[in-house]
């Protein structure tokens, strides 16, 4: 089964991308920050990030650089998700290493496709 | 990480000679501020705590300093001197493109309740719905006795669906079930939005003892 690292600060929100994935055939587990993402990410070799911009600790921006600067994780697809829909916003999300730049709420079949779309094409780690 | 080991090397060596070229009053400690060191510049941010007319000078090397050590010390000397000046020199931060920044901004603005209470309002009035979200992000442990009431009013009232999300969100762990109406009316004003029905039902069970 491909596993899925959602790291996002707002509970509601990763409750929502949860369902999401798990009804598309994925295992979850969940980060409220880029510290405790990262943890788990060297533990666990995940197929999927799903990743908010604004969290405590550590964001999602400095949390990607992480992800892409390390060598067992840097092939991880990620999607970075935010409620921020500015340009420049997406054009950060791309050049620290997302695959993706999602605009909140993201519909549940978006979401879905993408991520089976993503991972399947990236095939398992 | 990185990041930690850093400051736990700066924790075992106070005072290098480096460092002593500077004065440890207000006027040396601002001009280290500005040092090509490091360690300095850290030792610096960390001193400035104990002065508060520094303000002004640790928000305006928020903006420009580069490493993340240094910025955690700048943000937790604004932190120990806890001003309303503190507050306005933040503020600004919330604007930027930074997310580090802003996150770090938003981060101590939350543990600052009787500072910052006066400016919740006008925050949730700002014309940016990103400004906006951080005021509801500031209030999720905001230790203000409003807190409750100015997060209802963004469920009530704020027209942007990130916004109200995000205040009920924050409105599922302090909310109670008084405000179970409010909360469910929300689901009329944005009928076509799967997730505003999704936080809206999980924050009804919270605030009504069922979930």
């Amino acid at each position: 089964m491909r596993r899925a690292l959602i790291v996002d600060d707002a509970v509601t929100v990763r409750m929502y991308h949860r369902q999401i994935l798990e009804g598309a055939g994925f295992e979850v587990d969940e980060a409220e920050n880029g510290v405790e993402a990262l943890e788990k990410a060297l533990v666990v070799p995940y197929d999927l990030l799903l990743v908010d911009v604004n969290m405590p600790k550590m964001d999602g921006y400095t949390f990607l650089k992480e992800v892409r600067s390390t060598p067992q994780l840097r092939a991880i697809p990620a999607v970075m998700i935010s409620t921020e829909a500015e340009r420049r916003d997406r054009e950060q999300a791309y050049r620290v290493g997302a695959n993706l730049y999602l605009v909140k709420p993201v519909r549940p079949e978006t979401l879905a496709w993408r991520a089976t779309l993503m991972t399947a094409r990236g095939g398992s780690r | 990480m990185g990041l930690v080991k850093r400051a736990k090397e700066d924790q075992a060596a106070p005072s290098k000679p480096h460092i002593r070229k500077y004065g440890r009053d207000l006027q040396g400690l601002l001009a280290q501020l500005h040092d090509d060191q490091v360690k300095a510049r850290r030792w610096a941010a960390r001193d400035l705590a104990a002065h508060p007319e520094a303000v002004s000078a640790l928000c305006e090397r928020l903006r420009v300093e580069p490493d993340p050590t240094v910025r955690e010390a700048l943000f937790g000397s604004l932190l120990a001197i806890g001003t309303e000046a503190v507050v306005e020199g933040l503020i600004p931060l919330l604007r930027g493109e930074d997310a580090g920044l802003r996150n770090g901004a938003v981060e101590v603005l939350r543990q600052l309740p009787d500072a910052v209470g006066h400016r919740i309002a006008a925050l949730l009035a700002d014309p940016d719905p990103d400004v906006r979200i951080f005021a509801v992000d500031i209030l999720r442990d905001l230790a203000h006795p409003q807190a409750p009431g100015w997060l209802l009013a963004v469920v009530e009232s704020d027209e942007h669906v990130n916004v109200v999300t995000t205040a009920i969100d924050r409105l599922a762990e302090v909310g109670t079930p008084d405000m179970a109406p409010a909360i469910q009316a929300v689901k009329d004003r944005f009928p076509n939005e799967p997730f505003v029905g999704f936080a809206v039902d999980t924050a009804l069970k919270r605030v009504l003892g069922d979930g």
